[in-house]
């Protein structure tokens, strides 16, 4: 699954004044950010602050109303087929094709990724075993567990080894064995040269995990700094800042 | 091969092993061929009563009048019911359980989208229509054929399925629940079908309604009438359907 690390960061991801209206409301306002290869970041916020409309956005399911995405120097918003190759998504509640079975997913997935033949069947065997869906591998996706959902979704971001990997809320449904898997897997995967973003509305995952963190309010982008490993009270206090009075002004004085 | 193909076959198979695994497909096939045998039998039946008295017409009708064409002409009945549930669940359904986006966010542009569910629900349809013709091509070595009429007429079925196929996948672009996208594809199909009726009744055979409807541009081709104009109006009509149903689903990418 591992390739060998990049020599040195290169910027896979740059937004620049993104901005997205849903449902008559601004969701996402004026957002810049970037992220290096080999970065974690981790997206936080409350329900509705625009973390899944942002991550949407930078996945290519959906377009921005305003602002650029460039992905590895190239414009995403031109070049929305370089999704294809470059970018591993696994969206919100981990959506499937409940006809088919996870061996099948896999292969779709692939194919519309431009893996074929013997590519194919090798990436797809090396996910299996990575992410342990051997007992899954002839199950219909439908009849699967929201945890397994997840893992497969997981499986399917995963398998062209993209160069971005947009995780919305991953450890959905995941029990604690699956948490500490799923830690190890993003650490290996930013360990090889892979930028992850993901959301999260757990703090300690981002803690764990992440070595950036921005924090959404309202689809304004209200923090972004470096994640001090195990610091999670100072987190806590930015985030609470944010989450209570909406600016960071008052999380620094909290 | 170029990326578009690869994207398009990509799509195509994915829509055609949802279509192999889904019950309803399977149901559908096997409720109409088994309707459409029964029917075969009775013209059959039918043919071989009169025989006799046709042996006394010069020019009397034959094999592929009596039996083979009645027979695809039944099809193409059952193809109002048939295609729009068919084609329901193709996009609708994919909105409905949030796996559009996964497309999307593989760097398939809409078209590709379109373009691959719409060869695999065609796919299916060509498969259901050489099925029934094999009935009546069971009997040729006992039988003499009209192969130009009967390659007219399946032509014509050919065509008539894949509008159908087109306005049935355009209908599921535009619908947020498949039982709407079915619905709307029958009444679109339908008055499609019967647009001139009304100037039927009323003895006029040319100008643009008759023009506008689908059975003017089929039942030449039922009898064995190959022209460019009504080949035309169906590439015409697949086209526009088509065109349609990928302005939709592009408009999901920006507007959800």
């Amino acid at each position: 699954m591992t390739s060998p690390p990049p020599a040195s960061p290169k910027t896979v991801l740059q937004l620049d004044r993104v901005s997205r209206r849903r449902a008559s409301r601004a969701a996402v306002q004026d957002l810049s950010l970037s992220l290096q290869s080999g970065q974690v970041m981790g997206l936080l916020g409350v329900n509705g602050a625009g973390k899944s409309t942002t991550l949407s956005m930078i996945a290519g399911a959906l377009r921005p109303d305003s602002g650029g995405i460039e992905l590895n120097g190239e414009d995403f918003l031109e070049h929305p087929e370089l999704a294809r190759t470059q970018i591993g998504w696994l969206p919100e509640r981990a959506p499937v094709w409940a006809e088919l079975s996870v061996d099948e997913h896999l292969d779709a997935h692939g194919r519309l990724r431009g893996l074929n033949g013997a590519a194919l069947r090798q990436a797809r065997t090396a996910i299996i075993e990575r992410l342990e869906l051997q007992p899954l591998a002839r199950r219909l996706a439908g009849v699967l567990s929201q945890g397994q959902r997840q893992r497969l979704g997981l499986a399917c971001a995963l398998l062209h080894r993209p160069a971005l990997l947009v995780l919305d809320e991953p450890a959905n449904a995941l029990d604690p064995v699956q948490v500490a898997a799923l830690r190890a897997l993003i650490r290996e995967q930013a360990a090889s040269g892979t930028a992850v973003i993901l959301s999260t509305h757990l703090l300690a995952e981002v803690t764990a995990v992440c070595d950036r963190v921005a924090i959404l309010h309202e689809g304004i982008l209200r923090h972004d700094g470096a994640v001090l490993a195990d610091d999670h009270a100072a987190l806590e206090k930015t985030f609470f800042g944010i989450a209570m009075n909406g600016n960071t002004e008052s999380a620094r004085a909290a | 091969m170029s990326r578009a193909f690869v994207n398009t076959v990509a799509v195509a198979r994915l829509e055609w092993r949802r279509l192999l695994v889904r019950p309803l497909a399977w149901v559908l096939a096997a409720l109409t061929l088994a309707w459409l045998a029964w029917n075969f039998t009775l013209l059959l039946g039918g043919f071989l009563a009169g025989q006799i008295q046709r042996a006394a017409l010069p020019d009397g009708p034959g094999f592929t009048d009596l039996v083979g064409v009645p027979l695809l002409g039944q099809l193409a009945q059952l193809a109002f019911l048939v295609v729009p549930l068919l084609c329901m669940s193709v996009i609708a359904g994919e909105r409905r359980n949030g796996t559009l986006p996964l497309l999307f966010a593989a760097g398939v542009p809409a078209s590709r989208i379109v373009l691959g569910k719409y060869l695999a629900v065609l796919g299916w349809l060509l498969l259901w229509l050489l099925l029934t013709l094999a009935m009546p091509l069971a009997l040729t070595h006992a039988t003499h054929v009209d192969w130009g009429k009967l390659a007219a007429a399946t032509l014509g079925l050919a065509l008539m399925l894949a509008a159908l196929a087109a306005i049935g996948v355009a209908c599921s672009s535009f619908a947020s629940h498949p039982a709407l996208a079915a619905a709307a594809a029958l009444v679109i199909a339908l008055a499609l079908w019967s647009v001139n009726l009304g100037a039927q009744m009323a003895g006029i055979n040319g100008g643009a309604i008759n023009w506008l409807a689908m059975s003017t541009h089929l039942q030449p081709l039922l009898r064995g009438l190959v022209s460019t104009a009504d080949i035309v109006w169906f590439a015409l009509l697949i086209v526009l359907a088509l065109a349609l149903a990928t302005r939709r689903l592009a408009a999901d990418k920006e507007r959800n």
